[in-house]
């Protein structure tokens, strides 16, 4: 990670903020603009490229912070089905889908570009859906090469399961698409008035067919929220410490992560080497703000160092001393970048995205003379906005309210109101379904989802279901787990309230995935109370003495009848009477035995 | 531990246990910041060595009710480092009071909870302190405790003993705090806590008296010994040697210079020795200590006093 230099920082004069193409005029010197086929395009005035190679990128306002829970990957489908057959010879090309925009991305020769662009803009108009399902088994793959990492929970903490959230879920609403939501999407999103290319070399090369429905220019992503609270913390995994924060976009910005990646690096790998990796970074998030990212890895065995470390580091910025000499020299690196030789082809980016995202643009001198103007203060007032937004994932259990960081939520505000379904092995936990949604509740805490915010339901063919919702909890339905939970409960109480189209239907699981109740501890059988055991004791001993009784009379009655006095009737009526008490108590103690049995068996559990 | 002797020999001059007592210095610090009157206080300090600066200015924190002066005064003089550690120091001593000094299992959660709080109070201080002021080492050492306490880890609470050794590499208090941590009560281990005991012993000047970790680190180890262990260790001859070899290169070294932190070293070697029944070797300590006793380590036996004239007279008479 490293900070890229952000040209267009925020601060604009008022007034200054001009939209499309006219927000060029500050570079209007170094930059031409023209439209082609409806399409802004971007371009230097002076060629710097010396090998005959130009590098275009054409650029459309959106991408995965558009989407939905149940729609997301869309965007990646469009895009790898608009490259679809093109070949590496075809020159170095790619397509990038971001938060908030996509890039086709092309280096090559003029036929190269021109040849990728057309191709990609005609393939948009007539997208190979009939490739749909393969490109989904790609998608999953390059997922699966992209899974876990420290960076996804925060993106899940921070925003929930929407906006900027999104980045922190598999692509699951691809599974669900049709080739109708892909053509609708495209053709709704890929747009001649939702687009801006940009070409560097000089003057444009001929024969560009950028032909392109035509529509609206998207408004960026509103970003969501689902902390609460910050300065706040959640336990990740161990290994690694990472916290971000969004701040306004500023030249002091971006100064600062270069000032906080060395610091960092300095207190937790140089000092006691408790990491190896420690840097910080600085990445626009949209028009007006960026995302200030530190993070350190950790052998779990140092990690507590870590965490310390980095609380230490960011309180140093923002309270502490920063030396001149830190700013000076994090400066003159960024300066350095600034008098790259064809720093105009770098910047064509920048600008083609700021057109993108109505955001005035800003010369190369104007960058330079805000780098030069910021100073250590303005560090200081970032690295305090910085820590009044972070975000901490800490490994271990110590979290970070000692730092005073609020833990971000770990329970829902509330559980529904429903039918309990406890868990076999733990009749503590219970799953919930309720009119309004489904809860797991715990001891602790429950997590919730509620229908009218729930973002995806998934199916898996063996009955398990799993619900999001908008704020990022998420349900776990199993019916191996919870006692009475059969498939009528979960397909009346769960699958009938979610609209088809939050739907995902899941491949079959190897059956060992499937969860089963955890064996009990050889646990000591149930304890029963003092009057439940007392009333076992005398049951069990009134059915011996009775037992004894009865034999005894049996025998005697024998005995009268083989001898056939005239009390033998007398005696049969006895035993008569005798006979149906012995019933009674026989039937009591059948029922004391099945309870004791049932207690035990809800003792293995 | 020996039985008790019938011996009914009573000292002439009953011990002192409290280091207010045997340290005149800190009563009258003490008295001076009960009045709230930190420019007095700091003057006080500043009349003080170094070395018994810092041991001094830990008992500020025993104060009764001088959280309430500091709170005012830092209200005052939002900045001021030694204010705010003060400050951080006696939240640190109140949270330990709640907790006791009992171990872990017998602490009730509602104690826990209170001292968990008490010490975030304190260490969200710190924090800044040390932001500010990162070569105030009374800060970083204050901040060995409240990592204990708060249970951060062990490497959380090396790297803070690194930042301290880097601007003070033989801070006796802040050696004896993380030897706490280092024992497996505070989950380190025993090789971990002896290691350290011997590196500060044997890194630290001759005549200083940090070779006195290596007393405390044995005492900690015989008391989690349970019989026959327990009867035989301090006897052992090579905790014997380790404790004269200590010894030797601090407080029984020619070029010790008594301070403060005197007192507490001998105590510590006398009682380590007293427990090894090498009564000789107690003794001579034991001369110096005269009736000047220590909280700590005597505080770990039932009856402190009973306990310290019963072995100062036995050594003494011995030796």
């Amino acid at each position: 990670m490293s900070a890229q230099i952000d040209t267009t920082a925020q601060d604009a004069p008022e007034g200054a903020v001009t939209t499309g193409l006219a927000a060029l005029e500050p570079v209007a010197h170094l930059v031409g603009s023209t439209f082609v086929d409806g399409v802004p395009v971007l371009y230097a005035h002076r060629s710097a490229e010396q090998d005959g190679q130009r590098t275009a990128g054409l650029f459309f306002r959106v991408g995965s912070a558009d989407e939905t829970l149940a729609t997301s990957g869309i965007t990646h489908l469009v895009e790898h089905l608009a490259l679809h057959g093109r070949q590496l010879s075809d020159g170095h090309h790619n397509g990038v889908t971001a938060e908030s925009y996509t890039l086709f991305h092309v280096r090559g020769s003029d036929e190269e570009v021109v040849a990728y662009l057309n191709t990609v803009c005609a393939a948009l108009q007539d997208l190979p859906v009939q490739r749909l399902e393969v490109e989904k088994q790609v998608l999953r793959t390059e997922a699966q090469r992209r899974a876990g990492g420290p960076f996804r929970p925060m993106r899940q903490w921070r925003y929930g399961a929407q906006t900027y959230g999104l980045a922190g879920y598999d692509e699951l609403g691809a599974r669900r698409l049709g080739e109708d939501d892909v053509r609708a999407w495209a053709r709704t999103r890929f747009t001649r008035d939702n687009a801006v290319l940009f070409v560097t070399g000089g003057a444009l090369p001929d024969g560009l067919d950028l032909s392109l429905p035509s529509g609206s220019r998207m408004p960026a992503p509103v970003p969501s929220s689902a902390l609460p609270r910050t300065p706040a913390f959640f336990r990740g995994e161990d290994g690694n410490v990472v916290l971000d924060a969004v701040v306004e976009r500023s030249a002091a910005a971006v100064v600062l992560a270069q000032v906080a990646a060395r610091a960092l690096f300095h207190d937790v790998r140089e000092e006691g080497g408790y990491s190896y990796t420690a840097d910080a970074d600085y990445s626009r998030r949209d028009a007006s703000h960026a995302t200030f990212t530190l993070y350190a890895d950790a052998l779990p065995q140092q990690q507590s160092a870590v965490v310390g470390g980095m609380i230490d580091t960011v309180a140093r910025l923002r309270l502490g001393k920063i030396e001149q000499s830190e700013l000076d020299s994090a400066r003159a690196q960024l300066l350095k970048g600034l008098d790259a030789p064809d720093l105009v082809s770098g910047l064509l980016p920048t600008y083609a995205l700021d057109v993108l995202l109505d955001h005035p643009v800003k010369a190369p001198e104007v960058s330079r003379a805000e780098l030069e103007a910021v100073t250590v203060e303005d560090l200081r007032r970032v690295a305090t906005d910085v820590w009044s937004d972070a975000l901490l994932q800490v490994p271990g259990r110590a979290g970070a309210e000692w730092a005073g960081l609020a833990a971000a939520p770990q329970c829902s505000e509330s559980a529904v109101e429903g039918i309990r379904y406890p868990r076999v092995d733990d009749p503590d936990v219970a799953l919930v379904i309720g009119l309004a949604g489904v809860s797991l509740t715990t001891p602790h805490g429950a997590a919730t989802v509620r229908f009218d915010e729930c973002q995806l339901l998934s199916k898996r063919p063996d009955g398990a279901r799993t619900l999001v919702g908008v704020d990022g909890f998420h349900v776990v339905v199993e019916p191996t787990l919870h006692v009475g939970l059969g498939a009528p409960a979960v397909s009346q109480g769960i699958d009938a309230r979610v609209p088809d189209h939050l739907v995902v239907d899941l491949p079959p699981r190897d059956p060992q995935e499937v969860p089963q109740p955890r064996p009990a501890p050889p646990a000591p059988p149930k304890e029963r109370s003092r009057l439940g055991r007392w009333v076992d004791q005398r049951l069990d001993e009134s059915v011996k003495t009775l037992n004894q009784v009865f034999f005894v009379i049996v025998a005697l009655g024998v005995l009268v009848v083989l001898r056939a006095e005239p009390q033998g009737s007398a005696l049969v009526a006895v035993l008569g009477t005798w006979a149906l008490v012995q019933g009674a108590a026989g039937l009591a103690w059948w029922l004391v035995a099945r309870r004791r049995r049932q207690l035990r068996a809800a003792g293995r559990r | 531990m020996p039985r008790k002797r019938s011996s009914a020999a009573t000292p002439p001059v009953p011990p002192l246990f409290k280091t207010e007592e045997t340290h005149p210095q800190i009563a009258a610090l003490q008295a001076v910041a009960a009045s709230g009157d930190w420019a007095a206080v700091m003057a006080c300090l500043e009349g003080l060595s170094p070395h018994d600066r810092d041991f001094a200015v830990r008992y500020l924190a025993d104060v009764e009710g001088v959280e309430g002066l500091l709170e005012a005064a830092v209200e005052e003089d939002p900045h001021d480092p030694l204010l705010r550690t003060l400050l951080a120091d006696r939240y640190v001593h109140i949270g330990w009071a709640i907790r006791s000094a009992h171990r872990a299992e017998h602490v009730s959660r509602e104690q826990f909870l209170q001292l968990h709080d008490w010490l975030r109070r304190a260490e969200q201080i710190l924090i800044e302190v040390c932001a500010e002021h990162p070569t105030f080492a009374l800060a970083w050492e204050v901040r060995l405790t409240t990592a204990m306490g708060l249970e951060l880890g062990h490497s959380e609470a090396r790297r803070r003993y690194a930042r301290l050794r880097s601007l003070d590499p033989h801070r006796f208090t802040a050696q004896k705090a993380l030897l706490q941590q280092l024992c497996p009560k505070w989950r380190g281990t025993w090789a971990d806590a002896h290691a350290f005991a011997t590196e500060c012993s044997e890194s630290a000047p001759v005549g200083s008296p940090n070779g006195a970790v290596v007393a405390l680190a044995h005492i900690e180890h015989w008391l989690e010994l349970d019989p026959p262990q327990k009867d035989t260790y301090m006897k052992s001859a090579v905790v014997r040697d380790a404790l004269r070899r200590a010894a030797a290169r601090s407080v029984r070294h020619p070029e010790h210079r008594e301070d403060f932190r005197s007192v507490g070293a001998h105590n510590a070697f006398a009682l380590a020795f007293l427990l090894g029944e090498h009564e000789e070797d107690a003794a001579v300590h034991l001369r110096v200590i005269g009736n000047r006793a220590s909280g700590a380590p005597w505080d770990y036996l039932d009856d402190p006093v009973t306990y310290f004239t019963y072995f100062r007279d036995a050594a003494l008479a011995a030796g």
